[in-house]
């Protein structure tokens, strides 16, 4: 299993009186009791990770876990690596937040320490939304033409409609339908930024690996991207389990049905790699 | 920071278990991950590896990512020279100390020093120094195969059912055997009250710590090779509550005798996990050969067994993976085991012997009869396996196991009855293990009679004829 070297994590919550331990097992002090209950994960019948809470449903109790609990950050990195990781055995239900880095079941255990390139970097939030808005302007950049000349006919019939166009104002009618379809598509190009920019905000936000140093690697067998407090470059996720990646100048976005499973900053990586590091993905993923 | 060893004692169904707890242990040996490999242009082959020290000794391929009910691919380590000096010495001092007098726990206690953090129960048991498929242990696994019986869920036991592994990997080379060590140990065994240290591995198998040549002699002079038995505590089980708790629990199942018959485990009686209230979550934790419910268990030792990983990687993991992959630079020894011993093994009790004994509690006249009319149950019940053909076999190992002459018996009515023509071969096969008078009577009349009957075991019927002509 991967990540089975992690240490289990003792956590009480102040509130309920009770302690868990998130292990091998999941087990449940309550309060005023010296013997815990013990799950299997094969006995979880649902795991959500809220943003203030994690909500464990076996099937006869809900155990609710405070995220505030967790008093160490590595703790909190460390259980959900241990419960994400038992689920790719168990495979109980699993319902989280958005990430910005793969859920630990797509891991494999793989010791690629010694043939990887490893890096190590915080996901820039404004080199990611840099990316997001590039790729943002690939897919509109044909809509927003589209949209600049249907204003500027449509503008342009109004004037007709309302005013009537003549010899004489024609020359006028022509740069104001154009300046107006100019400034309504610079208008929805700027919305457009904005919703990028707070759409990777808001995934970042509920996410608190986006503020973590991440450890990058890409080996032949597949990549890696785990906070550091708890990576150990012996875990690896197959190339299988993503579609296609996309490079810009700044990072390599990897996606699985059309929804990014990670953002790796180039920066991450010395610059002299990037090159081997490309070419290395392109073997085994499509880039597009 | 210090070790902290603690045993206990507790009673479970009748039967004394020793439990005992280790904690900032030296993890000197164990087992760990090493990772996936890659098998067949997959990555679904996982990889363990059994350490003593800074050593790889045994590799363990698990097929299908590891999978419970699959068994492994074992091979001794490419690299592996040898059991360091110091953690040898340690070895032996605890065989000397409990084959003195002292308890396991007292005697055994440098030796926990060296396990890694967790749970883990002590008991002696009888070990056949075999691979579970008729070759003598040490030497056997120079050469990866899969090895029946490795599985974490045997087949024909079952998932619930303890067992008490008896098969062996060696934890040394052959290259330290010698006739003059085996002079001395063949004096030694007749003494001794333990003839060696095991460590529970996967399945029927465990790791001969100490005791190699001492498993020569024993199988020379036919003295029962028994050990002291380390075994993790680890797999959580769950017993599904079904008797409601205003019932009578049924009667206690009668205490049976003696410690080392394989078939008898440290499984909660029926009684003591009826009278438990039903509960949420897990009954407790296993290892192979024993069931402890978490009532049962001490507090502070469930607390390190919750709190602890099934597998816990080294200190020096680094430099084993590294090891892995190294051939060692001496040559394989030219030592070899002599021949009555591999003649001695041949005959001992086989891994499918053992699962059948473990699966199948008893088995009456009537059952058999039963079974041999074609029928898979008995007064509404199943006898061993919905499965006729498994049931067949089963019962065949079981017998041979417990009870040659009904084996006999049994195998000679399968075999004269035609309709079970699908079993014959195997059938043969097994009985041939034997040297038996009426068996030899029965392979003769098969090679004379001419209705295509016994065709398909005239080959093993006429080369046992001939063998048994010549040995008597």
């Amino acid at each position: 299993m991967a990540f089975c070297d992690l240490k289990p994590v003792r956590i009480f919550d102040e509130d309920s009186g009770c302690t868990f331990v998130i292990g091998d097992v999941f087990a449940v002090y309550t309060f005023g009791t010296d013997r815990p209950v013990v799950y299997e994960w094969g006995m979880m019948e649902e795991v959500i990770e809220e943003r203030r809470t994690l909500i464990f449903k076996t099937g006869e109790s809900v155990y609710k876990l405070p995220k505030k609990c967790f008093s160490v950050r590595e703790d909190y990195f460390r259980a959900i690596a241990i419960i994400e990781s038992s689920r790719r055995e168990s495979d109980f239900s699993y319902t989280h937040e958005n990430r910005v880095l793969p859920t630990k079941d797509q891991y494999i255990e793989f010791d690629y320490s010694k043939d990887a390139y490893i890096g190590e970097s915080v996901i820039d939030e404004n080199d990611t939304a840099a990316a997001f808005i590039m790729l943002m302007n690939v897919k509109l950049v044909k809509l927003l033409w589209l949209i600049a000349i249907l204003i500027m006919l449509a503008v342009f019939a109004l004037l007709h409609l309302f005013i009537g166009v003549t010899r004489d104002n024609i020359l006028y009618f022509i740069p104001i339908s154009v300046a107006v379809g100019g400034i309504i598509t610079l208008i929805v190009y700027l919305v457009c930024h904005a919703v990028a920019r707070s759409k990777y905000q808001k995934m970042s936000g509920t996410d608190p690996a986006a503020d973590e140093i991440i450890t990058f690697a890409v080996c032949q067998y597949g990549f890696a991207a785990c906070e550091s407090c708890i990576a150990d470059n012996q875990e690896v996720v197959p190339w299988k389990m993503v579609d296609y990646f996309i490079e810009t100048d700044k990072i390599y976005i990897f996606y699985k049905d059309t929804k990014a499973v990670v953002y790796m900053p180039k920066k991450a990586f010395e610059k002299k790699y990037h090159g081997g590091i490309s070419d290395l993905i392109s073997l085994h993923l499509e880039q597009k | 920071m210090g070790t902290d060893i603690k045993s206990e004692h507790i009673d479970i169904g009748g039967s004394n278990v020793l439990l005992v707890s280790v904690k900032g242990g030296r993890g000197v040996f164990g087992t760990c991950s090493v990772g996936h490999n890659m098998r067949r242009g997959d990555l679904t082959a996982l990889n363990k590896v059994f350490y003593i020290g800074t050593d790889p000794v045994i590799s363990l391929n698990c097929p299908n990512n590891g999978d419970k009910r699959t068994d492994r691919i074992l091979s001794m380590c490419a690299s592996y020279e040898g059991m360091a000096a110091d953690i040898h010495t340690v070895m032996t001092d605890t065989l000397n100390r409990i084959n003195r007098g002292d308890s396991l726990e007292n005697g055994m206690r440098d030796l926990f020093m060296l396990l890694s953090d967790g749970v883990y129960t002590v008991y002696t048991s009888e070990y056949y120094p075999t691979d579970g498929n008729g070759t003598f242990f040490w030497g056997a696994y120079n050469i990866p195969h899969e090895v029946h019986g490795t599985a974490q869920y045997n087949r024909t036991i079952g998932k619930d059912k303890p067992y008490r592994p008896c098969f062996l990997l060696p934890g040394n080379t052959l290259d330290i055997y010698t006739t003059k060590k085996r002079a001395t140990s063949d004096e030694a065994v007749k003494s001794r009250k333990y003839q060696g240290i095991v460590y529970h591995l996967a399945g029927l198998h465990s790791v001969l710590l100490k005791g190699h040549h001492g498993a020569v002699s024993c199988v020379a002079a036919d003295i029962p090779f028994r050990c002291a038995v380390i075994e993790k505590l680890s797999d959580p089980y769950t017993v599904p509550f079904a008797v409601p708790m205003a019932a009578p629990a049924p009667e206690a199942e009668e205490p049976k005798e003696g410690e080392a018959a394989p078939v008898e485990n440290a499984e909660p009686a029926p009684a003591a996990v009826a009278a438990t209230e039903p509960h949420e979550g897990v009954t407790g934790f296993r290892s192979a050969s024993v069931k402890v419910p978490i009532e049962l268990m001490p507090k502070e030792m469930l607390r390190i067994l919750i709190e602890n990983r099934r597998e816990a990687k080294p200190a020096h993991y680094a430099n084993l993976v590294q090891k892995l992959n190294q051939v060692r630079r001496k040559t394989l020894s030219n030592n070899t085991i002599p021949r009555n011993i591999h003649e001695k093994c041949e005959l001992m009790p086989d891994c499918e012997m053992i699962e059948s004994a473990f699966a199948v509690e008893s088995l009456s006249e009537p059952q058999l009869a039963a079974l041999l009319s074609g029928d898979t149950e008995y007064e509404g019940k199943v006898i061993i396996s919905p499965n006729f053909y498994s049931s067949i076999v089963t019962a065949c190992n079981y017998l041979q196991f417990h009870d040659e002459t009904r084996f006999v018996d049994f195998a000679i009515s399968i075999m004269d009855n035609p309709e079970l023509y699908a079993t014959h071969e195997y059938i043969a096969k097994r009985i041939a293990r034997l040297s038996n008078k009426k068996v030899y009577n029965f392979f003769k009349a098969a090679l004379v009679n001419d209705e295509g009957r016994y065709e398909k075991i005239l080959e093993t019927a006429d080369r046992y004829v001939k063998d048994y002509d010549v040995r008597h």
